[in-house]
């Protein structure tokens, strides 16, 4: 099992650097990247503060400082309120070996996690989760768990 | 001499460089044993450092938890406490953690978990605590139990495995230890008895091959030393000791014959002083007797004015003991002729039996007392020196009158037998002592005639042997003390000789 782990871990590091393989991922694994949010957009539609139908849209920088110092690729999540605080979100992360996408909901932004809904390149086989948890106020910095499984 | 290869230097030599390196082989094996139950206990020492280093991490992990998941659930900073001290811990832990996986198999895993705990201090347990402070509601989402559960889970779960391993590397090198410490105890008791065998053994052999071979030598020498030159060692030991018990047994054989010669050639002295002696005390004797009658007679004729008669005896009484005085100087003239090996002999035809009968004539008109009884095989031819057989026969004759005092017969036989002249004079007179009868032909030896009043010089006897053996014959005699003896001769015949030309006829010896 552990040996398994790491080869997952090692393949998904080549696959962080290097570009895509038409290769799938052959076995479950977890990536472990951090998130600097570049730009964020609220668009306030409706009531005047937080209403249903606010939108947040965040742009993302992605960031493996183990590897590299420098970006290893982006993301960008559009979420939608659906409450006062509950909102409904969907993003899209683009890594070296592929894109990963997202989806779920969230009441902080602190603390939450969304599901891992599919992915292209490396990632076009998987799901599982992502738990996100925000590490630096500002400028906002959050730690990405992606748990994948193949699917 | 004994080889170099064999001498007991080379084989000590020998014995001692296989006794060291037995000795170092020993104990290498021991250094090696101990050296490996080291390095076992040393494993198994280091395996519990590290499982007390996980122990101990996983303890400070577990009291983050612990104190994250109080401070979430009731908002109290002061249940945070153990997550505060466990995470000013972390660091040092966390490297002794590292430094004592180094050289372990179960690096890779320790690297592992000191990722994942790394993980979830900086990625999960910090940014809780900080939320739970800044917005409680938020970390109170089941999100965060479940993800603390997770990653704990995980961490646990490597410990887990971790730890097993440990136990089980542990354990080995704690059975690895056991084994070579009874290796270790095993082969030293081993070596000990070996080695206490193989100094025992050396010192049976240094004992049985030099220590009492020496002490050996040492009671030989003091035995030696006290007088005891029969002291012989036995022929033992290997090498020099061999040769040591050769040479003192040599040694004491020189010793001896050197004393056995030393004591004979002091007998000889001692006999050599006694007959000078005795020669003295003969000569003196017996030149002083005829001597003393003829200077008697002598002055009696100066002085006296005899008759023509009695002139005549005196002067034949003169004549008479000169002719004694002039016999007495042939003997010792004989004597130290014979002495000298310059005893010249004439080598003719003779017989023998004409000799015995001549000189028995001679003395049948010695003595009134005695009767001398001839009996011969006719002829007995020989060849030889007729004056030097007739002065053996003569001495023999002489001897016999003499020594039968009380008078008596006298026999004398002479015959012929297997090639040989035997002649035999026999006595019935005084006999000679068992005691005297070894020495009966040495030179001035007359027993106790002296004593006895018997005169004569102790040369006779000694001479007729010489004069026998020089003509390749023998002599020897029978005697039993108070019934007379019997001395015979024997000499080579002449069987086809005509001897009867050449008869001498000496007189009296």
């Amino acid at each position: 099992m552990n040996r398994n782990l790491a080869t997952a871990l090692a393949a998904l590091c080549a696959a962080l650097l290097f570009p895509a393989s038409s290769t799938a991922l052959r076995g479950p694994g977890t990536i472990r990247i951090t998130g600097r949010q570049i730009r964020f957009t609220r668009v306030d539609t409706g009531l005047p503060g937080r209403s249903p139908g606010d939108m947040e849209i965040s742009r993302i920088q992605l960031y493996n400082t183990r590897l590299r110092d420098k970006p290893i690729g982006h993301a960008q999540l559009v979420c939608i309120y659906t409450g006062d605080s509950s909102r409904n979100c969907t993003g899209t992360f683009v890594l070296p070996a592929g894109k990963l996408v997202v989806s779920g909901g969230l009441i902080y932004r602190s603390l939450y996690d969304l599901a891992v809904t599919g992915g292209t390149g490396l990632y076009s086989n998987v799901r599982g989760t992502l738990t996100v948890t925000r590490i630096r106020q500002n400028p906002p910095r959050d730690v990405l768990l992606f748990r994948l499984v193949v699917s | 001499m004994t080889s170099r290869w064999h001498s007991l230097e080379a084989r000590l030599i020998a014995a001692s460089i296989v006794f060291a390196l037995l000795v170092a082989f020993i104990f290498a094996v021991l250094i090696l044993a101990v050296s490996q139950l080291r390095n076992a206990t040393d494993r198994e020492a280091r395996a519990k450092d590290r499982t007390v280093a996980a122990l101990e991490l996983e303890k400070l992990v577990l009291d983050m938890e612990t104190g994250a998941r109080g401070l979430v659930i009731t908002g109290r900073e002061p249940l945070l406490q153990p997550w505060t001290n466990a995470r000013r811990q972390l660091p040092h832990s966390l490297a002794v953690f590292k430094a004592s996986f180094a050289d372990s198999l179960e690096r890779q895993q320790a690297e592992i978990l000191d990722r994942l705990i790394t993980a979830y201090v900086s990625d999960y347990s910090v940014p809780l605590v900080e939320l739970a402070r800044r917005q409680p509601a938020a970390a109170r989402i089941p999100l965060a139990t479940v993800e603390g559960k997770h990653r704990i889970d995980a961490i646990r779960s490597r410990f887990t495995a971790l730890l097993r391993a440990e136990n089980r590397f542990a354990e080995s090198s704690a059975a690895s230890a056991r084994w070579r410490s009874q290796a270790a105890i095993t082969g030293a008791v081993a070596g000990l008895a070996v080695s206490a065998l193989l100094i025992v053994g050396f010192g049976v052999y240094l004992a049985r091959a030099i220590a009492r071979p020496l002490r050996g030598a040492a009671v030989g020498a003091s035995r030696l030393a006290d007088g005891d030159l029969s002291t012989r060692l036995a022929q033992s030991g290997p090498g020099e000791v061999g040769e040591l018990t050769r040479s003192f047994n040599e040694m004491a054989q020189k010793l001896q014959s050197n004393r056995l010669e030393l004591e004979e050639q002091n007998e000889r002295l001692r006999e050599s002083e006694r007959l000078k002696a005795e020669l003295v005390s003969i000569v003196s004797h017996e030149l002083r007797t005829p001597l003393a009658s003829i200077i008697g007679f002598t002055e009696l004729l100066l002085r006296r004015d005899v008759d023509v008669a009695t002139r005549r005896t005196y002067l034949e009484i003169v004549v008479e003991q000169s002719q004694r005085l002039a016999t007495l100087l042939n003997d010792f003239l004989d004597a130290q002729q014979a002495e000298e090996g310059q005893l010249h002999l004439a080598e003719e035809p003779i017989d023998m039996a004409a000799i015995l009968r001549e000189q028995t004539r001679v003395f049948v008109g010695q003595s009134d007392r005695h009767e001398i009884r001839l009996e011969l095989d006719e002829p007995l031819p020989m060849r030889g020196d007729s004056s030097r057989l007739a002065q053996v026969v003569a001495n023999l004759l002489s001897n016999a009158i003499k020594y039968s005092p009380q008078g008596g017969l006298v026999e004398v036989a002479g015959e012929r037998a297997a090639g040989d002249v035997r002649i035999r004079v026999r006595d019935h007179g005084l006999g000679i002592p068992e005691e005297e009868q070894p020495r009966i032909f040495t030179k001035f030896f007359r027993g106790g005639a002296a004593a006895s009043g018997i005169s004569g010089t102790g040369l006779g006897l000694a001479i007729s042997r010489e004069i026998v053996e020089a003509h390749g014959g023998g002599i020897g005699f029978t005697s039993t003390p108070g019934t007379g003896s019997t001395f015979w001769l024997e000499l080579p015949a002449d069987m086809n000789g005509d001897a009867t030309e050449n008869t001498a006829t000496k007189g009296d010896t």
